[in-house]
């Protein structure tokens, strides 16, 4: 594992320590409102952070990110907090890491033309995440139309039934 | 360098599958999404945003078309030391963003980038693979794995295998020149001066004028001082036969390639293309008898495709004891020495077979040279279940036999020198050439 780790160039050095430090950055926003996490969950997310910085191409990463999703409903409850942002920045840069990383094998330097499309890319994605925080605060409290539930519902069902169309088709080819 | 065929075929292929990313960001989404639903948690709206506009992303540039890849060296054939580019050719990429190539890492084989992995957005260029081979030998060069991507990572092409080629690498020319006359020039026409008088350039007297003389050759100043016709006679110049045994029965010493240290068979080939190289060059006839499992010979021949021919068959040596029956007799290795000609002998003089065949030769009035290949730090390999200790005084004891066989053979008048690269057979083959002009008993 150190030769591996010596034998890596600084970009993947870089990208995989985003990979590990971007879930317990999420899992530890929740502090500031006044929910610390315990130590041994913060230690658990770490370890799995490292598996997930080791293996970015591996299924552990999305096991981490549910981890931290689970911590997010039980701390917060239905309270939105800015740290939602915070979470939100860091599980998409982990995310982005971890793909950039598995491009190929740890030891393949990342060109720097790559690292600033997915920067950019990085930052369109971000522009989401205080428009959403905006409007999830402005409709918070709001009486809901009628008929919400089913439409989110039937769009739920239509993406998970494109996503498998999208999806099944090509494993079968 | 030989270049390498062009018209090639695209044909490995294989299908688009989803990244573990474009999973990862829709497991994360949807369940952010749907647990936010169920328990009315918007924070989880806001973490599950950026997943779901991403999963989108890359679903809207879905791939369409099965791209077809193929690579290819730009040489096959190629010398120690040198380079070619294993250049990777694509054709149908419309949705392809993003290329890897890892290249394969066969022994002896330098690779740039450095570990043979690279990876470039399609749209700075397919990126190339520059490969060396650092030793001579058959080689299988540019075989690889290749992924593609599409634009956001969604999907994944391959990682396929490209099959690579056959490489040829030749052993390295050393700077090799000699100035030393061959002993025994005996062909037609070449550049060593001969013993009979001839039309060369060399001269070899004054004599009185005689009929037949070429006018051209009268010196008239002599003729004017003595008052009779003198001619200037020269001796002939002639070609020879030079027959370069090569020992391939065992490999001594551990091989670095070009770069770092020389085995018995990497000083034993390299000596060997670099003397055939120079005495091809000089007009002389070479040939080349390989002494070991692969029997590999060539006839006597010149001119610059017969050098070449030497060289791939010195490429091609195969390591290993003489087949039973094959190019031996009883023990004693036929070497199928014609009358003139050289037998330079190239070997770490570990094998008996090979002392006693320069031995016989010697005595039997050919002009044969052993050049010593064998490393001066060259150890046996360590064996499995066997003493060190052992094995080293094994070792001491074989080149004690070895000493002796040397000093024996320099007593019965075979020069054994070690291999120093250029210049090292000058001396010798100016005293062999001395020797060759006076009378010697040799036994028949």
């Amino acid at each position: 594992m150190i030769p591996l780790v010596a034998a890596m160039p600084t970009s993947q050095l870089v990208l995989r320590a985003l990979v590990l430090l971007g879930p317990v950055v999420a899992l530890l926003a929740t502090g500031p409102a006044g929910h610390w996490p315990p130590w041994w969950a913060v230690v658990a997310v770490l370890g799995l952070a490292g598996a997930f910085a080791a293996m970015p191409d591996s299924p552990v990463g999305a096991g981490l990110l549910l981890v931290v999703l689970v911590w997010w409903t039980i701390a917060l409850g239905d309270d939105i907090q800015p740290a939602a942002m915070v979470a939100a920045a860091a599980l998409l840069v982990a995310h982005l890491a971890a793909q950039v990383a598995s491009y190929g094998p740890a030891t393949q330097p990342v060109a720097v033309a790559t690292l600033r499309l997915w920067g950019l890319r990085a930052v369109v994605l971000l522009a989401t995440v205080p428009a959403t925080w905006a409007a999830a605060r402005l409709l918070r409290g709001q009486p809901e139309p009628a008929g919400v539930w089913i439409l989110a519902t039937t769009a739920a069902v239509a993406a998970t039934v494109a996503a498998t169309v999208t999806l099944g088709d090509r494993r079968e080819a | 360098m030989t270049p390498a065929p062009s018209n090639r075929v695209l044909t490995a292929t294989s299908h688009w599958r989803p990244t573990a990313a474009l999973g990862r960001a829709l497991v994360v989404g949807s369940i952010a999404l749907a647990v936010a639903l169920v328990v009315g948690d918007p924070s989880l709206v806001v973490i599950a945003a950026p997943f779901v506009l991403l999963v989108a992303l890359s679903l809207v540039h879905r791939p369409t078309r099965e791209p077809r890849l193929d690579s290819h060296l730009d040489h096959v054939v190629l010398h120690e030391g040198q380079g070619t580019t294993a250049r990777l050719a694509m054709a149908d990429v419309d949705d392809v963003e993003f290329v890897t190539r890892v290249a394969g890492r066969p022994p002896y084989v330098a690779l740039r980038p450095s570990g043979g992995y690279v990876g470039r957005l399609l749209a700075e260029g397919v990126p190339d693979v520059e490969i060396s081979p650092r030793r001579w030998g058959r080689r299988f060069l540019g075989e690889e794995y290749v992924a593609l991507y599409t634009p956001w990572a969604g999907f994944r092409y391959g990682p396929i295998a490209l099959g690579g080629q056959q490489v040829r690498v030749l052993p390295v020319t050393a700077p090799y020149d000699s100035r030393a006359e061959v002993p025994q020039p005996l062909g037609l026409v070449g550049a060593h001066r001969s013993r009979r008088p001839g039309s060369g350039t060399e001269l070899a007297g004054i004599r009185s004028f005689q009929a037949g003389d070429r006018l051209r050759r009268i010196n008239w100043r002599v003729s004017l001082r003595t008052g009779a016709l003198h001619v200037v006679t020269t001796r002939a110049e002639e070609d020879t036969g030079v027959l370069l045994v090569v020992d391939a029965l065992a490999d001594h010493g551990s091989s670095g390639g070009i770069d770092g240290a020389a085995s018995s068979l990497d000083l034993t080939v390299r000596a060997a293309a670099a003397i055939a190289e120079h005495h091809v060059r000089t007009g002389d006839r070479v040939a080349l008898r390989v002494v070991g499992r692969g029997g590999e010979q060539v006839g006597y021949g010149a001119g610059a495709r017969h050098l070449r021919m030497i060289q791939d068959r010195l490429a091609t040596i195969q390591v290993g004891e003489v087949a039973e029956g094959a190019g031996a007799d009883d023990g004693v290795l036929r070497l199928g020495v014609t009358g003139g000609a050289v037998v330079i002998v190239m070997s770490p003089m570990l094998a008996e077979s090979i002392g006693t065949v320069a031995a016989t030769l010697t005595r039997r009035g050919v002009t044969v040279l052993v050049i010593d290949t064998l490393p001066p730090d060259a150890r046996p390999p360590g064996l499995d279940g066997v003493d060190p200790g052992l094995v080293d005084l094994a070792w001491r004891m074989r080149r004690i036999e070895r000493s002796v066989v040397l000093d024996r053979l320099a007593m019965l008048g075979c020069p054994v020198v070690a291999w120093r690269g250029p210049g090292t057979v000058d001396d010798v083959m100016r005293r062999l050439a001395r020797r060759a002009q006076q009378p010697r008993v040799v036994v028949r």
